[in-house]
């Protein structure tokens, strides 16, 4: 943390410098398969996890020195464990709390411009220096009429770097997901598209208000009040939250009993967006959920929305019905619509993938198949690493002509393993809801 | 006395009205005007008035550039919290307010000095007012960072501090008059990361501790 602490501190300028970071770590990257190739010869027993940590820690070096959205992208695979080897996820852990801050006067700067007045002028008090780093901005604490609120503010240029820094954070991406280019591409357009709706913090204020007065009979949620007077397209003021991050909160011992009411409280919360609103909160990484002091589960940051098309949902989730995986027909057409496999696939492909995607299906809809499921079975969580470390490292995966998968399954499945790794970290019971339709 | 001051404040108000129409003339023009005759006699003014305060149509522009910096620092002066800046927290909310200054006069300013017009190494004589200005000013901001050590004093190159601090100034001028992006936002970067820059070099560095050992070195021969 140190080390990573240091490089925040200089961000490379322009693309030119950010490519030749970029070169800079691909070298080293190549050199790790070099050395690990060596060691291998002398010490066959060395196994691919050593390696696999030492380009991760190569690689999240390079990440930490730059901001918005390569930061975004190094979070994003922070978050899908269940794509990354257990070695990287760590590393890149450390990626969701820290970015490099804006200067004091380009914040008062950024104030004038948009309200014509200082936050000094706007608020009865604000601190100096940012309290909290986000991928996109940074968090100021002020005080108005007494009461705490939180500032995010934008850093200048985000927006238009998103597409370059996407472009620059390619083949890492290739490498650390092992995935084909065509395969990366496909779903590149929906990141993107992703990202810069992120960076339109007026579209976030907008959705922010509708989602969580949609949410707001679920019980023990609560979410902070948002001030469209004291923002704008670079910066949100909304209430302060205090309370603790997960991480910290499972430090204080809650009871069986507490862990449960918030982990109930998340999936209520994800079950009405899913089937009720069709859009979802998308990024639920543990920095966006605080347990208040009272006892309910904050939620913030609803930068991140992935609106669900409506075939897409369809198919999606009937893939959660249980006695799909037995009737042949109906579950080779799903596959077919969510773009599973296509016609273009060999016999022996559309066996190959049919069986892994079943085994997929079966092993992450377990938990809707009974009432109450205890997410805290680290044994349910190891089948699910093992099993993408498995397809991952398939050749027939890496020789796949295609990408497979729908798009729009990108952020919902990023959604649910977020959702379930917060529940695994919550040690929660859960009392598991499935839509009327799919009873 | 009220005499003095009522002639003191009309003086003052045709020097104004002047910079004034000369802006306004380069803005309808796009062009600085073909001579002074022609100029005052479109003011209807007498043409010693305008020599009175300006030798000649460079005069005029030099005193734009005074003005957009003394402007510039009395807003600064006007915000409580400038007081309480660090020396780079100044100097960048110098850029950053100069800037604006800047945006205001921008369709002036890229009239005389568009891509074309601003030589890329020299620098137009009309700047040279405002050039001795900054340099005052910035002397003032190195002296209170060399007090909080936040500018590290080294012989001979102390003394130049000032005059590379203005290599910045005609640094961020150009990447402005150039920056196509929305709201500027390129410039604000520019400006964020040079600065930084500039104080991460002016500060205490491994450099002086090298310098320093190398000393000893020699000495302890």
């Amino acid at each position: 943390m140190e080390e990573s602490r240091n490089e925040q501190g200089k961000i490379p300028v322009g693309k030119v410098q950010r490519a030749a970071k970029f070169i800079k770590t691909g070298a080293k990257v190549g050199g790790n398969y070099v050395k690990h190739y060596a060691k291998r010869i002398t010490d066959p027993s060395l196994s691919r996890d050593e390696l696999d940590k030492n380009n991760a820690s190569d690689i999240y070096t390079s990440l930490s020195e730059l901001k918005g959205s390569a930061l975004k992208v190094a979070q994003m695979m922070s978050m899908d464990r269940n794509l990354l080897p257990k070695a990287y996820q760590e590393k890149f852990a450390l990626a969701q709390y820290s970015a490099p801050p804006l200067s004091y006067p380009l914040v008062v700067k950024t104030f004038q411009k948009y309200f014509d007045k200082t936050p000094d002028q706007l608020f009865e008090g604000f601190t100096r220096s940012a309290v909290n780093a986000a991928s996109m901005g940074q968090v100021h604490q002020a005080i108005l009429k007494g009461k705490k609120l939180a500032v995010k503010i934008q850093y200048p240029g985000v927006a238009e770097s998103v597409s370059s820094d996407l472009k620059l954070v390619r083949p890492f991406a290739m490498r650390l997901l092992n995935i084909s280019e065509k395969e990366l591409s496909h779903y590149l357009s929906e990141v993107e598209e992703r990202l810069l709706e992120e960076t339109d913090y007026e579209l976030e204020v907008k959705r922010s208000k509708e989602i969580s007065a949609e949410c707001s009979h679920i019980p023990n949620l609560s979410f902070p009040k948002y001030y469209e007077e004291l923002s704008c397209e670079r910066i949100i003021t909304m209430d302060w939250l205090s309370g603790n991050h997960i991480k910290e909160w499972m430090l204080t011992n809650p009871s069986q009993k507490d862990r449960n009411r918030i982990g109930q409280a998340l999936w209520d919360f994800y079950h009405h967006q899913v089937h009720e609103l069709k859009q979802v909160h998308a990024d639920p990484h543990p920095g966006n959920f605080i347990i208040k002091d009272d006892g309910s589960l904050g939620i913030i940051d609803f930068g991140c929305v992935k609106v669900i098309p409506e075939d897409f949902y369809k198919g999606y989730f009937s893939l959660i019905k249980k006695e799909l995986v037995a009737n042949k027909e109906e579950l080779d057409k799903i596959f077919y619509d969510l773009e599973f496999i296509s016609a273009q696939d060999s016999d022996e492909e559309k066996r190959f993938f049919k069986a892994v995607f079943k085994e997929m299906i079966s092993l992450i809809g377990k938990p809707f198949h009974q009432d109450i499921f205890d997410f805290a079975d680290d044994t349910y969580f190891d089948q699910i690493f093992e099993l993408s470390d498995r397809v991952s490292n398939d050749k027939m995966f890496r020789k796949s002509r295609q990408a497979r998968g729908s798009k729009h399954g990108l952020y919902v499945n990023r959604t649910y393993f977020g959702l379930y790794s917060l529940l695994n970290q919550l040690q929660a019971e859960i009392r598991t809801t499935k839509p009327d339709w799919l009873r | 006395m009220e005499k003095t001051t009522a002639k003191k404040t009309a003086k003052i108000d045709k020097r104004a009205k002047i910079i004034d129409q000369f802006k306004r003339y380069v803005l309808e023009h796009g062009k600085v005007p073909a001579t002074v005759f022609k100029f005052t006699q479109e003011l209807k003014l007498k043409e010693v008035d305008f020599y009175a305060f300006f030798s000649g149509f460079s005069g005029v522009k030099r005193a734009v550039w005074q003005d957009i910096f003394e402007v510039t620092l009395a807003i600064l002066r006007s915000q409580e919290v400038y007081k309480e800046y660090s020396s780079r927290e100044k100097l960048l909310a110098f850029f950053y307010t100069w800037i604006e200054e800047l945006n205001k006069n921008r369709s002036y300013l890229l009239v005389l000095y568009g891509e074309q017009q601003l030589p890329q190494l020299s620098l137009p004589r009309e700047l040279e007012g405002f050039r001795k200005d900054f340099k005052e000013y910035v002397k003032e901001i190195i002296e209170e960072g060399e007090e909080t050590e936040e500018i590290a004093k080294r012989p001979y190159i102390s003394e130049k501090y000032d005059e590379a601090l203005w290599l910045q100034v005609l640094f961020v001028l150009r990447f402005w008059i150039k920056d196509q992006s929305a709201g500027f936002e390129k410039t604000d970067e520019a400006i964020e990361k040079s600065v930084n820059l500039a104080f991460d070099i002016m500060g205490k560095s491994a450099l002086d501790t090298f310098v320093d050992f190398a000393k000893f070195l020699y000495q302890a021969k």
